[in-house]
């Protein structure tokens, strides 16, 4: 019997071919095999032949909604001025998605950086995906050769160690604490739906910050972020961050400066975090990606929890509400507006 | 020590032209004093002030920060404010998340016809930033850099 | 060149000796580590009896290269003050630098190579220079080598002592010590260290040459080879389609030393600094009109590889590249240089 996730590839494969075959897309976007244990490369499909090259394994972890855009700009016939009218729709691409990039996709559509009728949404119920970092943090000085999966537990080899590790043990936080794994927007169903999980409390990791006093949530916050290199992986490989110009990249006035200097540093995740706030899927992407294994998505869960609290909308649920931040409602909460006001001492106020 | 002893914060505050400017305007009219402290942007609504603005002033040095816009429902723009008061309220939490001191950073909402309320405001703002001293998070330092 | 043999606990006492008269430094554990207020992140100062439990190494390159110490990020240039009140307001000066010699531990062959491959393009500057006057390299010659590493595909050998100050390297019952340069030779006077026996270092040597002639590589063809064929290869399309252009690769590679100057003022002090730019960000290669030669995120990629394997080495000679694997490693997107070296010798084959 091959492992749940053989079987999505064979899926994966089989669905994308037919849908490239049949010109419903003009390209598939998936992972292909990494040249690494624990690795994938993300793929563009645009022959019916290359489809055998997309496979679907525990180590997903690149959110592949962060491709769309490009992608599908990619695949829309040029349009100069000495280029002719195209007629009729534009070509489709199909995405693999899981919950939480599928909330992604939505982001972009409420966000109109993709328009829903372009899209093929080939969902896939997320079993959560594996950290490579928890795994190597299990052989500390040893190097991993090779990983074999299975569907509830992984075999480690080394050059002279082999041993079987339980999965769900080494899936990244952000999915332990997931509660919405399948897709919220399919188009094609890949392999069998996941139930909603059960999580007695996904903001446990923020609420054990939260629980610690300001200094040492300063401590905790120069500490975490001070080996930050501002390669700025966790932007690119963000969905939400599109922008032509990101805010670090701006001149005049320039927020934020360019060394490595610890505030600057700061200044940068707190509104790099700041940016997502409502729009966050906690997908996870910046925090794997993170060459220096900072724990940056920490920002957005914070940010994902007052939303929820404050407002109650979890980011990407329904394509046609409005996003949190470019809605209100009379009565938001404003607790943080200053109450407690020092009279004017009299004197003063008589200008004496 | 004599240094420490005269000092005073720097408070930046980004008001409203419609609304707490004026307040601020008629704060001043009506001889109310006020603590010298605040150096005033006037910004065209609160809903303008963005997040990059104030964490600027926080790394420029600015002790304190004072965004004040109209009274929810008295927007000129009919709903700055309440966009701004959605935002204002997670960058609050967001700062103290990491440990930004509570009262570094501060929020109102007074009217052109409130100079006295103005006033008040910029009272206890002050006092709240007196009382936890000069910023040194988030407050970028030449010299430290230099070191390194 | 002088050879010693040292027991462990003459190590430790070296390192202590060491740390009295110079700035010490060795890689840190850890990545998640948080990095030491006082150097680059990967990197942390010795101190005092600490120096044993930073050893053994872990196999394979240092998490952090040697880069920080000759190329910091950033570098103070000048300095400057605005205040009116100053009859020096807008002079430029040079800081005060730091004249102490840095003693950086646990340097990996590739790294100390990377510094002699960053010498030619930095023949001429002044700070690069100045940094290298000040700091010595003391290296471990790799027992081990990672599925990652690919030094001798570059040219190099994980057994090279090119580029190091002093070489150590693992034998029965303590480490040889290879003195490879003046600021190795000073680093040892006043240190009462045995000679290595006869037999130590013929077995290095054995050792050595076992690995072969590391200096000439089937790569070598690329250098010969039309850079109009590489340059409109199919492959990048695909690699810059995978590519998110963030900047890991450039900023943990040993041999990437791109940089820009900028001038940052706080509160009427200003410095004009240098510090590390990256070709994977589209403002590299901005320009001030607008116009952005190398606005499309499949040209940034390509510009990457093809200044590693092409247009350096056809100016400088050999590629910038030493084979470290740190960016095969890291990269976000696993796209790994090894198989765009085998794409590109594949082209050049067909060709």
């Amino acid at each position: 019997m091959p492992t749940i996730n053989k079987r999505i590839s064979e899926e994966i494969r089989a669905q994308a071919r037919k849908l490239l075959e049949e010109g419903e897309v003009a390209a598939v976007l998936g992972y292909g095999a990494g040249s690494l244990p624990m690795t994938v490369k993300p793929l563009v499909v645009r022959r019916p032949e290359d489809c055998s090259k997309l496979i679907w394994s525990a180590f997903c972890v690149l959110n592949l909604a962060n491709y769309l855009p490009a992608a599908l700009k990619s695949v829309e016939p040029p349009r100069g001025p000495r280029d002719p009218k195209h007629e009729g729709p534009l070509p489709k691409v199909a995405i693999l998605a899981t919950g939480c990039w599928s909330r992604n996709i939505v982001v972009q559509i409420q966000e109109h950086q993709v328009a829903r009728g372009r899209v093929v949404v080939m969902g896939v119920g997320s079993r959560g995906m594996v950290s490579r970092r928890k795994v190597e943090a299990l052989f500390p000085g040893l190097e991993i050769l090779a990983v074999e999966e299975g569907d509830h537990e992984l075999v480690v080899r080394g050059a002279d160690f082999a041993e079987t590790i339980n999965r769900w043990s080494v899936v990244r936080d952000n999915c332990q604490s997931c509660t919405h794994p399948d897709p919220v927007l399919v188009d094609l169903r890949i392999g069998e739906p996941v139930s909603e999980r059960k999580n007695p409390n996904p903001f446990k990791q923020v609420e054990e910050i939260e629980q610690q006093s300001g200094d040492e949530r300063w401590a905790w916050f120069t500490r975490e972020f001070s080996t930050c290199i501002r390669c700025y992986a966790c932007r690119n490989a963000c969905p939400l961050c599109y922008c032509p110009t990101c805010f670090v990249d701006d001149a005049k006035p320039q927020w934020v400066g360019k060394s490595l200097d610890a505030v600057d540093t700061g200044l940068f995740h707190v509104l790099r975090a700041y940016h997502c706030a409502g729009r966050c899927t906690d997908c996870g992407t910046c925090e794997t990606v993170c060459p220096m294994g900072i724990n940056m998505r920490l920002l957005t869960k914070k940010l994902n929890k007052d939303v929820l609290n404050l407002y109650n909308i979890e980011a990407g649920m329904e394509p046609d509400s409005p996003l949190p931040l470019t809605t209100y409602t009379m009565d938001d909460p404003e607790k943080f507006i200053i109450t407690e006001l020092t009279p004017v001492p009299r004197a003063v106020k008589e200008g004496k | 020590m004599s240094e420490t002893n005269n000092w005073e914060p720097k408070i930046i505050a980004f008001l409203c032209n419609w609304c707490s400017y004026a307040g601020a305007d008629l704060a001043g009219v009506s001889r109310f004093q006020y603590p010298p402290n605040i150096r005033i942007v006037k910004v065209p609504c609160s809903g303008r002030v963005s997040e990059n603005m104030i964490m600027s002033a926080l790394k420029s040095g600015a002790d304190g920060i004072l965004v004040s816009g109209c009274h929810p429902g008295d927007c000129h723009y009919i709903s700055g404010n309440y966009f701004a008061k959605r935002r204002f309220a997670l960058l609050s939490n967001l700062l103290d998340f990491i440990g930004i001191e509570p009262g570094r950073v501060s929020f109102s909402w007074v009217s052109a016809s409130e100079g006295e309320q103005f006033a008040e405001v910029v009272h206890s703002v002050t006092e709240r930033v007196k009382a936890l001293g000069p910023a040194s998070r988030l407050v970028k330092q030449l010299d430290a850099v230099q070191a390194a | 060149m002088k050879v010693f043999k040292i027991s462990p606990a003459e190590l430790d006492t070296m390192i202590e000796q060491w740390n009295k008269v110079h700035v010490v430094y060795a890689p840190a554990m850890e990545k998640q580590a948080a990095a030491s207020p006082d150097c680059a992140p990967g990197w942390c100062r010795v101190d005092g009896s600490a120096a044993l439990t930073l050893l053994p190494l872990l196999t394979g390159p240092t998490l952090a290269s040697v880069k920080p110490f000759f190329f910091p990020q950033p570098e103070t240039l000048l300095t400057y003050t605005l205040e009116n009140t100053r009859p020096d307001k807008g002079m430029m000066r040079e800081p005060e630098r730091s004249k102490d010699m840095q003693v950086v531990l646990g340097v990996r062959p590739c790294d100390a190579r990377s510094v002699l491959l960053n010498n030619l393009p930095y023949q001429e500057d002044q700070f690069f220079q100045a940094n290298r006057q000040r700091t010595a390299l003391v290296g471990f010659i790799c027992d081990q080598t990672l599925s990652t590493c690919f030094c001798s595909r570059m040219g190099g050998s994980p057994l090279d002592n090119e580029g190091l100050d002093l070489a150590l390297s693992r034998a029965e019952d303590g480490f040889i010590v290879e003195v490879c340069s003046e600021k190795g030779e000073a680093l040892v006077t006043g240190l009462e260290l045995a000679p290595a026996p006869e037999g130590d270092i013929s077995a290095l040597a054995a050792r050595r040459n076992a690995g072969g002639n590391p200096s000439a590589t089937e790569l070598d063809s690329l250098k010969g080879s039309e850079l109009g064929t590489l340059y409109d290869a199919a492959m990048w399309q695909s690699l810059g389609e995978a590519c998110i252009n963030c900047g890991a690769c450039t900023f943990i590679c040993p041999t990437c030393y791109c940089f820009d100057i900028q001038d940052e003022v706080v509160r009427g002090q200003g410095r004009r600094i240098r510090y590390w730019d990256s070709c994977m960000f589209p403002l590299y290669s901005l320009h001030t009109s607008g116009h952005n030669p190398r606005g499309q995120k499949v040209q940034r990629t390509r510009n990457r590889f093809l200044h590693k394997l092409k247009y350096f080495p056809d100016r400088f000679g050999p590629f910038s590249c030493v084979g470290c694997g740190r960016c095969v490693k890291d990269c976000p997107v696993n796209i790994d240089i090894r198989e765009v070296m085998d794409d590109l010798m594949h082209l050049t084959a067909v060709e």
